[in-house]
């Protein structure tokens, strides 16, 4: 455990250190919020941007823990990987320090995204529902990059996985309950977006936000979550060694 | 210190290290030889990155692949690729690496090897802002901190300035004092002379030549001449010297007989219908030893590009 969060202080330090980096990763999901969350014109209900608000809180996990998977892959080029593999720290420490980091980045991101949201005139949420909120999150943070991670280190360089993450995230994002309800989805994309893992946390999220928990939400979503982080550190035990 | 028993890698059906049998001990150990002879694949297994195909190695008595963690925690690996975090301080460098060691008392030990390698000056500047020679050290740096017993460098003056690479050369020749085993790979063979208690030479995945600079040289004569001739010197033989191999324009003898061969050499040439531009004479060197046994490299026969990458894509 020290191990993975040595590796995730180091990520964070680069990271944080990198000002264009920090204030780029804000941009998107700002833009969404604005461009869409305000001016997107409605009819299912009065105040789209409390609607759109989770959606883009997932947006902004999903965009954060993809980048695990290019982090990865630049530690290995750069020869990081190599160096921390041959140090007596537990080898699956670098992998989860790598998973965590992105995900706390995600949620740092989201803090800002959810501040921006409130100021620009969605409902505040209480205690408690940020917290469960902040959970959620961060179980799906874990399950992208998990899923994220396993492909980079699949793949092995940095091209094709930029073209897989380009090739995968938009799609997922547009398929899923982030910008419209099961109720004005076509038929063919309600299907699509009852199955999608992006929405199991939306719905879980805007179903917190009345006081429910949707444990037919939250439990396939958690259970996704550990299935697939046990296959990203067997795969990364099988690919270093 | 460090042991292999017919210690083998092939990638597919390339052989990148065969049959190596290696005694390692207190000493600096250069592994010399051409690109694509199997270094970096011989380090990636020595230090549990590379699982052998078949073959034994053992770090301070530990095997290298039922005993990976216990290797892992006497060994230090400084890869060439030159991977120090540009964006951290010089010190938060070292601390990353005495951390993930679990050293109690790191803050101590983590000044005494930013002064031992000269950094103290620059310790809290960011890794950004140093030169090529000061991030080598600070991975010295990095490398030392849990005090191994072996260390691993490959090809650790690549890139750098005279000046650096022989700053490097010293802290890696203070350390051998210290009583560290130091394993370098390297290109250059003067450097290996200088530093290398003993070398082995590598070319196409098995040792040509193992011993200390010293005998190695010996072996070949105590001189080497070097003519540059025009013509047809690659069928060119005579008793009287021995060729060692061509390089370029020159023809390289070795002879025992002073500078007496020079007259002998010339006529001899002359009468192979060779135009000699020049003639000299000079001690032997490891890049001589080089030439005799691996020869320029150049004429290895066709250049299999595929197996090439997929060696590469496996190593990295």
């Amino acid at each position: 455990m020290r191990g993975v969060l040595e590796y995730l202080w180091r990520d964070m330090l680069r990271w944080t250190r990198g000002k264009v980096a920090v204030i780029s990763s804000l941009v998107m999901p700002a833009t969404w919020l604005i461009f869409v969350g305000l001016a997107l014109p409605t009819s299912f209900t009065t105040n789209y941007l409390d609607f759109i608000t989770p959606g883009i809180l997932v947006l902004t996990m999903l965009t954060a823990s993809f980048q695990a998977g290019s982090s990865l892959i630049f530690d290995k080029i750069l020869g990081f990987l190599n160096k921390f593999l041959a140090l007596p720290t537990p080898r699956e420490s670098i992998l989860l320090g790598k998973i965590f980091f992105s995900t706390a980045r995600g949620l740092l991101q989201a803090t800002v995204i959810l501040v921006l949201a409130v100021l620009l005139g969605a409902a505040s949420w209480s205690a408690q529902v940020v917290i469960l909120t902040y959970v959620l999150l961060g179980v799906f943070g874990i399950l992208i990059a998990s899923f994220a991670t396993t492909i980079a280190l699949h793949l092995g360089d940095h091209d094709s996985y930029a073209a897989v993450n380009a090739m995968i995230s938009m799609p997922l994002f547009f398929t899923s309950s982030a910008l419209m309800p099961y109720s004005v989805m076509p038929r063919w994309l309600a299907t699509l977006a009852s199955i999608n893992p992006v929405s199991f946390a939306i719905d879980a999220i805007r179903a917190v936000q009345v006081n429910v928990i949707m444990w037919d939400r939250i439990l396939p979503l958690t259970g996704m979550t550990l299935l697939v982080l046990a296959v990203s550190i067997i795969v990364f035990r099988r690919t270093s060694l | 210190m460090i042991v292999t028993r017919n210690l083998t890698k092939y990638y597919g059906s390339l052989c990148a290290v065969s049959d190596l049998n290696l005694d390692i001990k207190g000493e600096i150990f250069g592994l010399l030889g051409p690109n694509g002879s199997g270094k970096t694949t011989t380090v990636l297994m020595l230090t549990t990155l590379l699982r052998p195909t078949s073959g034994d190695a053992y770090i301070c008595g530990y095997h290298t692949t039922r005993s990976a963690a216990k290797v892992r925690s006497v060994i230090s690996y400084v890869p060439q690729d030159m991977a120090v975090d540009i964006r951290l301080t010089g010190r938060e460098n070292v601390q990353l690496f005495a951390r993930l060691y679990g050293l109690a008392r790191s803050k101590d030990r983590v000044d005494e090897l930013l002064g031992l390698m000269g950094l103290s000056g620059r310790a809290d500047d960011l890794v950004s802002t140093y030169s090529g020679g000061m991030r080598r050290r600070l991975e010295l740096a990095q490398a030392l901190v849990h005090e191994p017993s072996v260390l691993f460098l490959d090809e650790p003056t690549i890139g750098l300035d005279v000046a650096a690479r022989r700053k490097i050369w010293g802290h890696i020749i203070s350390l051998r004092k210290k009583g560290m085993t130091v394993f370098v790979t390297t290109h250059y063979m003067e450097e290996a002379d200088h530093a290398c208690n003993r070398v082995a030479i590598i070319d196409r995945g098995s040792v040509a030549a193992i011993g200390t600079p010293g005998s190695l040289k010996g072996e070949l004569g105590k001189e080497i001449i070097v003519v540059r001739a025009e013509g047809d010197f690659d069928s060119f033989s005579t008793e009287n010297a021995t060729k060692i191999g061509c390089a370029g324009d020159e023809i390289v003898f070795s002879s025992d007989m002073g500078s007496d061969i020079v007259p002998i050499l010339t006529k001899d040439l002359h009468a192979a219908g060779l135009t000699v531009r020049s003639v000299s004479v000079r001690e032997p060197t490891l890049d001589d030893v080089f030439l005799q046994l691996v020869g320029q490299g150049d004429d290895r026969g066709p250049f299999d590009d595929r197996k090439f990458r997929m060696m590469l894509r496996r190593r990295g």
